[in-house]
């Protein structure tokens, strides 16, 4: 059953290195960085020039390989949203914070290598996620002890930790922080996604769990607003929650699109022109991918006279069947800089990372 | 690891003639016989695979509480309980504990995911299985074993890796009895 879809994903780049699976695909909100992980413990930083995505002489070569000081897999990195420190997340319970050494005094210019500033600990088993909230005060992290640790980042690499989560009853899968207010969400191989507050007298607190998935969720992702949040899950579907009060978000919406496990998503904003009907609110790009190898890419927009409770529409805008070959996609994201909207990476277990762009068919 | 047996007196089963088609599959040698193989996307991708040949890869596992057996001697596994869809990349593994309180279910299911993972081209995706109704906590164990981060995860943890190269040793056997190595 094939669609006819208004855009498609050129291949831009395949970034090789990695000795093993790549989990995990992290852009530098400010600089030409795009980060992969693996499961062979490295980490690997990718330069891009020129300044937009529709140059045809976009390109990527590669800036440093990292070994890290992982003993384990690293599963998963985070930028801050500076862009200056990278976090990576690892099965070795532990998370490391990452800064070029000398890139405060000296600039781009005098920079020189990635450090380990910090090792952050606090988990018993493996770390599965991290995630930097708007400010990039705060670090969230979640393990399979089946904890979510919120922490606070302070001068000199320091972490405190603001507070432990203890409300799933399985594996914690993935942390999102929501775009502009302090509300973490989190996903767990206990089928559930869980919402959390600070209490500015007491301490972070779970306010909503969002039960509908029927088997683990893998992957969430707010939409650019924050008025939505995706999540991916192991029963094969997309689901969609829209906040209907302050602080309550009701499933309006599965997407049903994959064959498998959806691993993950990613919430963009869509080409910046991209042509809005009468009063219908643009809500960008979601991206996902997972095991059976297929990109999907799908339009959102709200209706003029939506309601609380009305589910955004939406449409499959592009497709890409075995992305990386016959490996599962592990990971997906959307470029945040302006300019390179249109830009996709994506992580598989054939350890490559590729990037691909969105133009019309 | 349980000092106390989960199935002291299980039920064997006399290994199965080796099947004509097995005796194709050698040789053309369709696989290597060593284990760190990764086959990836070779010439033998363009080979169709069935489930006796499957079975083959899976019979002579050893079963890690009764170490001098095979799963095939304790009718843990059997080519009618494996499902292969060449055309659409498919192996669908379902194996049947001993006893449906078996605390080895899962070390059982990863050494079967293992043992396939090494030996069949990537390009299938494999999805292990207790038999319905065989395993009290049937959904849990299935879960746990189709989780590609816990079975990754579990392959970095020492012991477990040891427990279960400990019980893969056997598996190149491919239903020949032991004394044949």
């Amino acid at each position: 059953m094939d669609v006819d879809t208004p855009y498609k994903l050129t291949a831009v780049a395949e970034l090789t290195g990695h000795e093993d699976r790549a989990w995990n695909v992290a852009w530098n909100p400010t600089k030409p960085l795009l980060a992969s992980c693996s499961a062979d413990k490295s980490i690997r930083l990718w330069t891009y020039t020129p300044t937009s995505s529709d140059d045809p002489n976009l390109s990527f070569t590669l800036h440093a390989a990292i070994p890290t000081v992982h003993t384990k897999t690293v599963r998963a990195l985070a930028w801050s949203p500076s862009g200056t420190t990278l976090a990576s997340a690892s099965f070795d319970s532990n998370i490391g914070i990452w800064q070029r050494e000398g890139e405060e005094d000296g600039g781009e210019e005098a920079a020189g290598e990635w450090d380990c500033v910090a090792t952050v600990e606090g988990h018993e088993t493996e770390c599965k996620s991290v995630a930097w909230s708007a400010s990039g005060n705060l670090l969230a992290s979640c393990s399979r002890d089946k904890t979510v640790w919120v922490w606070e980042a302070e001068p000199d690499a320091d972490f405190e930790c603001m507070g432990v989560l203890m409300e799933h009853t399985q594996d914690v899968k993935c942390v999102a922080w929501h775009p502009t207010e302090d509300i973490l969400a989190s996903g767990s191989y206990d089928d559930t996604i869980k919402l959390y507050l600070d209490d500015p007298s007491e301490d972070w607190f779970c306010f909503a769990t969002l039960t509908g998935h029927t088997s683990t969720v893998w992957a969430l992702a707010w939409a650019p607003g924050g008025r939505y949040l995706a999540s991916a899950s192991d029963d094969c579907t997309i689901r969609i929650w829209k906040r209907v009060e302050t602080h309550k978000w009701e499933c309006v919406d599965v997407l049903k699109g994959h064959e498998r496990t959806v691993y993950t998503i990613s919430w963009g904003v869509g080409r910046p022109n991209t042509k809005e009907g009468e009063g219908t609110v643009n809500l960008g790009w979601l991206a996902s991918a997972g095991g059976d190898g297929r990109i999907n890419v799908w339009e959102f927009e709200d209706a003029p006279d939506a309601d609380a409770k009305t589910p955004p529409a939406h449409k499959l805008i592009a497709k890409m069947d075995n992305a990386h070959g016959v490996y599962d996609i592990n990971s997906i994201a959307w470029c945040p800089r302006k300019g390179y909207e249109d830009l996709l990476a994506t992580a598989g277990d054939d350890g490559s990372a590729r990037v691909w762009k969105v133009v019309p068919s | 690891m349980a000092s106390a047996s989960f199935n002291p007196n299980p039920t064997l089963v006399a290994p199965t003639k080796l099947s004509s088609r097995k005796k194709q599959a050698e040789r053309r040698s369709l696989w290597v016989d060593d284990e760190e193989d990764d086959s990836g996307l070779g010439s033998e991708d363009e080979e169709l695979i069935d489930s006796d040949e499957v079975f083959d890869l899976i019979r002579s596992i050893s079963d890690p509480e009764h170490k001098s057996m095979s799963l095939e001697q304790l009718a843990v596994v059997s080519a009618p309980q494996i499902d292969i869809s060449n055309e659409r990349n498919r192996v669908l593994v379902e194996f049947t504990p001993t006893v449906p309180h078996c605390g080895m279910s899962t070390l059982i299911g990863l050494s079967i995911r293992v043992r396939l993972l090494r030996s069949l081209p990537s390009r299938f995706k494999i999805d292990i299985k207790v038999k319905p109704g065989s395993h009290q906590s049937e959904q849990t164990v299935n879960k746990q074993l189709n989780d590609k981060e816990r079975v990754a995860a579990a392959l970095e943890n020492p012991a477990l890796l040891e427990a279960l190269e400990t019980c893969l040793q056997s598996a190149g056997r491919r239903g020949r009895p032991a004394d044949a190595d």
